[in-house]
């Protein structure tokens, strides 16, 4: 064969071999996708070993426990307050990455409430029924074990704006408040209230409330992170990751497993925290902001408070977040890189973590 | 996982066919896990979607029937429940503040006795 009769041999083996290279690709994803799919993860429940100390309706408060399987009794008690609209173990979420169990680990005993997932009745929840309620009776929980007239709270997102109404009713209950990503302007544009409002939403309605479907809701983050909302884009994107190793895969599957598992919500609680906290009314900042028939002073909230908010938040953007200098001055403000469950649970979290416990420990020498 | 045993100097034609051999296998091996593993059919309808959530299906949009009006009656019975659940809120903070009197009275400092009154002489 000449010169000229070879190269496009050549050619087209060059082809054959790319092709094969792709097909071989395309099979060790599918092989390694075949591999974390059937081995068993850590995902739907905290990491660190827990007790249930207090039930109510869906709620279960958790304590964690220590090595040995004990509550760590005698140590300054501290709740975290979760969103009610997602599952509570992203602050517990793996051995190794939970913020929870830092601050178990740091030396405080550690309070998870667990909403749990609303059922059709629990439509008619509004604002009092989880701050006088769920939230105080949890408080009121904690401080009849331990004997502690005082707790620190961490309030994260939606369960921090209830821990500062409830920190703003209750202040001599707690000692230091902790708010992450929790937005007090809701004036500022992006996060939940503004999708709703962009799309011209009526609101649900506090009357004839509905239960809002998971799929409902899971939307609406999904309108605030570009990308995750079409599933070509997410298909296209866990693809690409299937080149990662098996154990950042079962990270990440984890992770998932708590982005994709949003439950579902009360109608009402939505309606009023639109109606009382969203664009235009922005009861917290313009201080009309009420929980059933009690007016909040936010000037009440005198203990030590500390604010964190994320660079890349699109959920709780920074700026309505570090807002709450203007409505609780003393607040210490913190702004870290990061997005909203980022700096919770992601690899630069242990930064807040270590801020956290710095924080709720100089609670104890003011003590 | 599978390996791929053919070496990489081989001929193409030969790569060609082994890696067609591979396929199968891991075909295969999806097929066994669907049959066996309950759970992995569910877990793969989520990776399809770009989801590895464990556990329970990505969730979706309910189908119309499911999110069709309510009668009456189902919101009163709705309402009623609820209305128990706060009740029961309410019960537990009674029990909670029962909980406080107990714990403050074994707290403070026990009142001296009275002097018993002196007996008439």
């Amino acid at each position: 064969m000449n010169e000229a009769g070879a190269e496009p041999e050549r050619d087209q083996e060059r082809e054959l071999e790319a092709l094969l290279e792709l097909s071989r690709r395309g099979r060790l994803k599918l092989e390694r996708l075949h591999e974390v799919l059937t081995t068993p993860g850590h995902f739907g429940t905290g990491a660190t070993p827990s007790t249930v100390v207090y039930r109510e309706n869906k709620l279960k408060l958790l304590r964690l426990l220590d090595e040995s399987g004990k509550p760590r009794e005698g140590r300054p008690p501290v709740l975290f307050v979760p969103a009610p609209v997602s599952r509570y173990f992203i602050l517990d979420l793996l051995p190794g990455r939970s913020f929870a169990g830092y601050v178990a680990a740091a030396g405080f005993d550690v309070y998870v409430a667990d909403f749990g997932t609303p059922s059709r009745e629990d439509r008619f929840a509004d604002l009092e029924y989880y701050v006088e309620g769920l939230v105080r009776r949890c408080v009121r929980t904690v401080s009849a074990l331990t004997g502690e007239d005082q707790i620190g709270i961490v309030g994260y997102c939606l369960g921090g704006t209830l821990s500062l109404l409830y920190s703003a009713l209750y202040p001599k209950t707690v000692r230091r408040l902790v708010l992450l990503t929790t937005s007090v302007d809701g004036d500022v544009e992006g996060g939940i209230p503004w999708v709703a409002h962009r799309m011209g939403l009526a609101g649900e309605s506090y009357d004839n409330p509905r239960l809002v479907p998971a799929a409902e809701v899971k939307s609406w983050f999904e309108m605030l992170a570009p990308g995750s909302n079409s599933t070509i884009g997410r298909v296209s994107d866990l693809w690409d990751r299937l080149d990662d190793a098996p154990e950042r895969l079962r990270e990440v599957r984890t992770m998932a497993s708590w982005v994709d598992d949003v439950v579902p919500a009360p109608g009402r609680l939505l309606a009023e925290l639109y109606r009382k906290l969203g664009p235009g009314a922005n009861g917290l900042m313009k201080g009309r902001a009420t929980v059933g028939e009690r007016a909040v002073d936010l000037t009440a909230v005198r203990m030590p408070v500390l604010s964190v908010s994320a660079e890349k938040d699109t959920i709780a953007p920074p700026e309505g977040v570090d807002a709450v200098r203007s409505i609780v001055p003393h607040a210490e403000i913190v702004r870290l890189p990061g997005g909203h469950v980022g700096i919770v649970a992601g690899r630069a979290a242990p930064a807040l973590w270590k801020r956290t416990v710095e924080f709720l420990g100089e609670g104890r020498r003011d003590a | 996982m599978a390996e791929d045993k053919t070496h990489p100097d081989a001929p193409l034609i030969e790569r060609w066919l082994a890696e067609q051999q591979q396929w199968q296998k891991t075909f295969l091996t999806y097929m066994d896990s669907m049959v066996k593993n309950e759970d992995f059919l569910v877990h793969l309808g989520n990776a399809m979607r770009g989801s590895l959530l464990a556990g329970k299906p990505y969730p979706t949009q309910p189908p119309p029937a499911a999110s069709a009006p309510e009668t009456p009656a189902d919101d009163k019975l709705d309402q009623v429940l609820f209305a128990l659940r706060k009740l029961e809120g309410q019960v537990e903070d009674l029990r909670l503040t029962l909980d406080e009197l107990k714990a403050d009275r074994k707290r403070a400092p026990r009142k001296a006795q009275p002097p018993k009154p002196k007996e008439p002489q």
